[in-house]
């Protein structure tokens, strides 16, 4: 009987030792999921049978001949707008109920190729995209810190998954804040990687320059080891980059002692003003910091405002584009948030997007001026803990700048690490932005914060 | 930055994009016309016909084949 659900890192440890069954695990994270699901709603499709042979599989294999690596064995879920061969694949849109792909996405490839177990399909927003829409054909995840509040999205059932322990990690997608978000809100770690570390190949596209595919998972040392197994060339997505692979893992642990780390002061204490909880954690980040020997700085970029601008404008076009033929035939099948955005593409002209494209290249030109000599910055994901899933705003995007927008603006990998809880309860987080590929520096960023701070030792109640 | 959308551009637009609304869809979209048109204005700065996109191509050892 297994008590709690371990990180990855530690089940990898044990089942390496052959301490822990495969086996055993994954049955514990479909208790879990049994438990939990009626009101958690992380699952769009519970492949329960499938994963049992699976870890019966690497059980098996484990014991002939020991793991393949830290994730053979792992309980995993996609986000369902994954391509998962033979297992359906929704989009959380009534327009691919019974699609059912004949090929697995690159990701998915990837994380079955290092060993781990699958254990279903996550809740998304529609499409990646729209927010929690109630009239979709599986309701929106909940969120495990209290179900009465928002998951954040688009990967909700993601956040939900781990936060709760139904899963150890799984994928999120990133066009706007997707992985970020529902990291931040349900209190574990995401990381959204360099545009074109890892393949989008056969993931429903949000906005084609702007999506990226990433590791969430409880901390830092897990989103590392689902990374390793995620990144890399792939001629499958036009947009893959060539480059070699570093050894995430290993950069952990090294400290921080003389890393520059600079904070965006303007952006959640001017653009967008953060409450108290939400600023305690950055102070507190910023006092661990200085306090593990790192430099702080201050930096300045251009208004949040400008970034949201930028990357909402571009967003909006490759979406409505992506979307066109579907938007003109079946627009009333797609739900009421995910119908509002595809409705804006018809407002933005030609000129709107180019400029907007124009806008992307000065804005990336001025982040990587601001973060010369700096190894990573520091802001807020969020403004404060999650809000009430029935009282979010149905044109945000117009109200709110993102603080994570500009990072799918500029392409850099940037990371959301849990830094406190509110008064509610709910957690909230900081956001860690590194240089272009400096993955490795990110993560180890987090990994030195969860570790000199004691909120990984929490854990949601209803999980 | 120009005024809000008249009945007749508003309609041409969603004609053109081939969207076929509801009259209180259209109502609602009206009042965040000026959200779309504040964030095309948000984009625009000084910089000279001279500024290209950042378009590149990732050519490949196929692209010599």
């Amino acid at each position: 009987m297994i008590a709690a659900i371990p990180t990855i890192a530690e089940a990898a440890r044990q089942i390496a030792a052959k301490q822990l069954s495969p086996v055993e695990l994954t049955k514990a994270c479909l208790d879990r999921v049994h438990a939990l699901d009626e009101r958690l709603h992380a699952f769009v499709h519970l492949t329960a049978e499938r994963a049992l042979t699976e870890a019966r599989s690497a059980e098996a294999a484990i014991m002939a001949s020991g793991p393949r690596g830290p994730l053979h064995g792992i309980p995993i879920g996609l986000k369902d707008i994954v391509d998962t061969k033979g297992i359906p694949t929704t989009c959380q849109s009534k327009l691919l109920q019974d699609n059912v792909p004949d090929a697995d996405a690159t990701c998915a490839e990837k994380l079955a190729a290092a060993g781990s177990v699958l254990m279903g399909k996550l809740t998304t927003h529609e499409f990646a995209d729209g927010g929690p829409s109630f009239d979709l054909p599986k309701p929106p995840a909940r969120n495990p810190w209290n179900t009465d509040h928002f998951t954040a999205g688009s990967s909700s059932g993601t956040g939900a998954a781990v936060a709760s322990g139904m899963i150890l990690c799984g994928i999120g997608t990133d066009t706007g804040g997707s992985i970020r978000g529902p990291a931040a809100y349900c209190g574990i770690a995401g990381l959204k990687p360099t545009y074109g570390l890892v393949s989008r190949a056969g993931v429903a596209p949000a906005a084609f320059s702007l999506d990226h595919i990433g590791p969430m998972a409880w901390n830092a040392e897990d989103c590392a080891i689902m990374l390793q197994a995620l990144a890399g060339h792939d001629p499958r997505d036009p947009a893959s980059a060539n480059r070699s692979i570093p050894d995430y893992s290993s950069a952990l642990g090294g400290g921080i002692t003389g890393l520059k780390i600079g904070v965006i002061h303007h952006f959640h204490e001017t653009d967008h003003k953060v409450g108290e909880a939400t600023q305690r954690g950055i102070t507190t980040a910023v006092e661990t910091f200085r306090e593990l020997g790192a430099e702080i700085r201050e930096v300045q970029l251009s208004p949040l405002q400008d970034w949201h601008a930028c990357g909402s404008l571009i967003s909006i076009v490759e979406r409505a584009a992506a979307y066109e033929e579907w938007s003109r035939t079946r627009l009333n099948d797609f739900g009421e948030r995910m119908r509002t955005r595809l409705m804006l593409g018809a407002f933005v002209s030609g000129v709107d997007y180019l400029q907007a494209v124009r806008r992307r290249r000065e804005l990336r030109a001025e982040l990587k001026a601001a973060m010369a000599g700096l190894d990573v910055v520091l802001t807020a994901v969020f403004p404060n803990e999650a809000p009430k899933i029935d009282s979010l705003p149905k044109w945000d995007v117009f109200q709110q700048p993102s603080f994570m927008m500009p990072f799918n603006v500029a392409g850099y990998p940037a990371m959301s690490v849990c830094s406190g809880f509110g008064a509610g309860g709910l957690p909230v987080a900081i956001q860690l932005v590194g240089k272009p590929f400096q993955e490795a520096i990110v993560l180890r960023v987090a990994d030195a914060f969860e570790k000199a701070t004691p909120y990984r030792d929490r854990h949601p109640l209803a999980a | 930055m120009p005024g809000p959308i008249n009945d007749a551009a508003f309609e041409y637009l969603l004609g053109r994009a081939g969207l076929v609304l509801t009259d209180a869809e259209k109502i609602e979209l009206k009042t965040v016309c000026d959200g779309i048109a504040a964030m095309a204005e948000r984009v625009r700065k000084p910089r000279g016909r001279m500024a290209e996109p950042a378009l590149t191509y990732g050519f490949a050892e196929d692209d010599l084949q």
